[in-house]
């Protein structure tokens, strides 16, 4: 069996592309704040005191839900949005990621003071994401976690689970944090 | 005893990383990339982490399972293949461990099935994160054969990091 790439210890450590998912769920801000200090604070940390090495490009990326164009009830009359109605919805849904953007890189700010590029991708939020991570040939992708329970995972549908099984590379599932009793 | 031990580490100030191996290239590949991405050898030993390989052996009864004729006088055979294998795979870990430079690691094997013993190792040891391969099966051999790595995911009390091999493109 042929070895594929072995990893050379390069001098210093890998450069990473740490793709952080994030959304207006607590949990994934939580992942973020736990992906700044224990990724990218070790940089900080283990390099030299007067330059410390940046563990690599952190790029947080969310996933806006695609606009429905009409609401079809199962019973009774398809309903269509006009145009207006359109507008106005994709308008709050932009300004809506935006603040989820700026309040992610407002947390990067302040723990690290570390500049992190956004992506907002639109669609479907577990196809997006681990297309985004394919496309920018991340290293590690960090996703927050519902903590969700096995049935409940199954009906709501879970993100994490979904990037787990098919993104093509390591993926870093965070969890809440327990909560003391 | 052990508190001491975990006092200790806290003072230090590093957090424990576990890295669950089995037998499996996949396993080893996890390893490799998380000591080349996690643990410089330029750095010197400045890692944020203290780093803890566990292995899980899995029990004789467990392989052969069924008892039928037999497996009494199968049992002891089963069971030094399995030691065998299990020495095997931590000998790898720490050719894999010194050959980037790591040498703070603990090595651990602990008998049981894989699933539960790892997430008793991130208990025993107050793991921040949890390092897993995985074997990349799809959803049906995930659903009869059962993934370590979905279990772990799913029920380790800590962040879970699933590292997987790139897939070759088509």
């Amino acid at each position: 069996m042929e070895e594929t790439n072995e990893p050379v210890a390069t001098e210093g450590r890998e450069k990473m592309t740490v793709l952080v998912a994030v959304d207006e769920s607590e949990g994934s801000l939580y992942a973020l704040s736990w992906a700044l200090d224990n990724l990218f604070a070790a940089a900080a940390v283990g390099g030299a005191p007067n330059k410390p090495q940046p563990l690599g490009r952190l790029v947080l990326v969310h996933a806006q839900q695609p606009l429905q164009q009409f609401i079809m009830h199962p019973i009774g009359p398809a309903v269509y949005a006009t145009s207006s109605v359109i507008d106005s919805v994709k308008k709050a849904q932009e300004q809506n990621s935006r603040d989820v953007i700026e309040r992610a890189k407002g947390i990067c700010r302040r723990r690290l003071q570390v500049e992190a590029e956004a992506v907002v991708v639109i669609g479907d939020p577990k196809e997006t994401i681990c297309q985004a991570a394919e496309q920018m040939q991340t290293d590690l992708l960090v996703v927050g976690s519902r903590g969700l329970s096995k049935i409940r995972r199954a009906i709501l549908g879970s993100v994490s689970d979904y990037c787990a099984h098919h993104a093509n590379c390591p993926v870093l599932i965070v969890k809440p944090p327990k909560t003391s009793h | 005893m052990a508190t001491e031990a975990e006092a200790a580490a806290s003072v230090v100030g590093k957090s424990v990383m576990v890295v669950g191996i089995d037998d499996s290239e996949h396993s080893f590949y996890a390893l490799q990339w998380t000591l080349l991405h996690f643990f410089s050898p330029a750095a010197g030993s400045s890692s944020p982490f203290k780093l803890v390989v566990v292995s899980a052996k899995p029990t004789p009864t467990s392989v052969i399972g069924l008892a039928g004729p037999g497996a009494a006088d199968v049992l002891p055979f089963v069971e030094s293949d399995l030691r065998k294998i299990s020495l095997r795979v931590i000998e790898k870990a720490k050719e894999i461990c010194t050959s980037h430079s790591v040498a703070d690691v603990e090595f651990e094997v602990v008998e049981g099935d894989a699933r539960n013993v790892l997430c008793e190792a991130v208990e025993k040891h107050h793991a921040e994160i949890l390092v897993v391969g995985s074997h990349g099966y799809g959803a049906i051999k995930r659903t009869v054969l059962g993934s370590v790595s979905d279990y772990c995911a799913h029920h380790a009390h800590c962040t879970v990091m699933i590292v997987k091999k790139p897939k070759p493109k088509h």
